[in-house]
């Protein structure tokens, strides 16, 4: 197994270092942008939307840790290796799951850095991002969960397409659902949103989201696991 | 075979450079009540001080960097994962509630309404996944490599009773900083640092019995994330009950702060050293 961490150390460590870069990325987006906010509340809208940034940068990189292994002779020999290519793929969760909590690591220690130098210079900020990290950091958890199968079974451009293809046809359906509004859904929506988002509910369905994004990760590494040698056929063509 | 000397000689240079670490609190603390940014390095400093000076003595000493115990063993390991996760939990919410109820408060609880409850479990969970990971900062320092010289030198009972004093030693800090920058008396600086020196004592049998089974610092991470955390979950729900501005617990409930922690002491104890009966048994 400390062979497939070097491996993926040695393959992957510029994209895992850009991690912390991701997570300092907010913080040079305000200097650089320092004199256009003025004050207090603009800084913390300015302050969500570089971290939403920060984010889909993040997952950008995270995602292209996953090139370079849809070969047929790579998925060949792995599966001969004493660790097998579920080993493989334990390794790469493991290190996308890393690459996530070094991100978001970074993220809350420049953040809770900017938030200090900000109070120096008498700027009153309410509160540090984490509580608004750390949800979408399980989000993003659950966006490579779904990633990775995908990326497994099918190689990185194919996997890339039929994805999107799943994406488009999820959104196409339920824009039809909402909008020839089929079994009264626009009713069903709005009164689960409005039970589910009440201050009372809040914490539960964040609490929901912190159990569910894990569980997800660890059923999308089974389905990995089930359809990388299927995949491992289809490379290469 | 690393020799008793070499062990103390590591030894030594680790507790030398994380306690020089530790009392930057006390000798910066006026450049730290002065400025927020001082602080937050200062602070972050001293929570990775220990893992700090474990791979600096790593490296001086020419030891290497093998044998951190970073492996995360998940899958073998699920069970001392999860106890990892609901001991501390368990015990913390004994340590609180318990003098409320038997104090007769019970009324005070009435934030702790089931969905309360599991929301907090939940995030409790998932934050314990993704952002337990700070306290390796302390963990790789004092389970990770402190307790692996110090069994050598003075065994099993000898490296929990002593590495739970330094562990307690280290915080000493925190403690008196209240009373350095002149918002607290000396006395109240003294018992916090004690409660906490033997809280900490007993807590570190658990985290040591944790690293020793599973050969991987990461469960006691969780533990000592869960440790601190679910006081704040707890406080959290207690705040949302009806407490009185004039509350008072009776005298004799402050007992219930220690036991807990005793018993888990105790009982983590007798386990590491049946486990090290065992070991020697079949050697």
């Amino acid at each position: 197994m400390t062979g497939l961490v070097y491996k993926e150390w040695k393959q992957n460590r510029f994209f895992i270092l850009m991690m912390i870069a991701c997570g300092l990325l907010p913080f040079v987006m305000i200097l650089y942008n320092r004199e256009i906010v003025t004050n207090a509340e603009e800084m913390g809208n300015f302050r969500t939307i570089c971290t939403v940034i920060a984010f889909l940068a993040a997952g950008g990189i995270q995602t292209m840790v996953l090139n370079g292994d849809d070969r047929k002779i790579w998925g060949y020999w792995i599966t001969a290796a004493p660790e097998g290519y579920r080993g493989f793929i334990r390794v790469k969760y493991e290190m996308v799951f890393a690459m996530i909590v070094l991100f978001v690591t970074s993220l809350r220690m420049f953040d809770e850095l900017f938030c200090a130098a900000a109070a120096d210079k008498g700027w009153e900020l309410t509160g540090s991002m984490s509580t608004f990290a750390i949800p979408l950091a399980f989000l993003q958890m659950l966006l490579r969960a779904t990633d990775i199968p995908f990326t497994l079974r099918y190689g990185n451009k194919k996997g890339g397409i039929i994805k999107l293809i799943f994406s488009v046809l999820f959104v196409i359906i339920i824009s039809v659902l909402v909008l020839t509004n089929a079994g009264n859904i626009d009713v069903i929506l709005f009164e689960t949103g409005e039970k589910l988002f009440t201050e009372d509910n809040l914490s539960l369905a964040l609490g929901i989201l912190c159990v569910i994004a894990p569980a997800a990760y660890y059923i999308s590494y089974r389905i990995s696991c089930r359809v990388y040698l299927k995949g491992v056929e289809q490379y290469d063509k | 075979m690393t020799s008793k000397k070499d062990c103390a000689k590591r030894l030594g240079i680790y507790l030398l450079i994380a306690f020089a670490f530790s009392t930057l609190l006390i000798v910066l603390r006026k450049p730290m009540q002065s400025s927020e940014t001082v602080s937050f390095l200062v602070a972050e400093l001293f929570c990775a001080s220990p893992a700090v000076a474990s791979l600096i003595t790593r490296a001086v000493t020419g030891e290497g960097f093998r044998d951190m115990k970073l492996h995360l063993n998940l899958t073998e390991n699920l069970r001392y994962y999860l106890l990892s996760f609901a001991l501390p939990l368990i015990a913390i919410s004994v340590m609180y509630l318990v003098p409320v109820i038997a104090s007769g408060h019970s009324s005070w609880l009435s934030g702790f309404t089931p969905a309360n409850v599991l929301a907090c479990v939940m995030i409790l969970a998932g934050q314990a996944a993704l952002v337990s990971v700070g306290l390796l900062g302390e963990e790789l320092g004092w389970r990770g490599y402190m307790n692996q010289k110090m069994q050598p030198l003075f065994g099993t009972f000898g490296t929990c009773l002593i590495g739970g004093i330094v562990w307690g030693a280290w915080h000493f800090p925190i403690d008196i900083a209240n009373y350095l920058s002149g918002s607290g008396t000396l006395r109240y600086s003294l018992e916090t640092a004690f409660g906490r020196l033997a809280l900490l004592a007993c807590f570190g049998v658990f985290l040591m019995w944790l690293t020793q089974k599973t050969g991987s610092v990461f469960p006691a991470v969780v533990a000592h994330f869960i440790y601190n955390a679910s006081q704040n979950a707890v406080m959290m729900l207690l705040e949302q009950g009806n407490i009185p501005e004039d509350a008072d617990l009776e005298g004799f409930t402050e007992a219930f702060e220690y036991v807990p922690f005793l018993i888990i002491g105790a009982v983590f104890m007798v386990l590491l050293l049946n486990d090290k009966k065992k070991a020697l048994q079949t050697a």
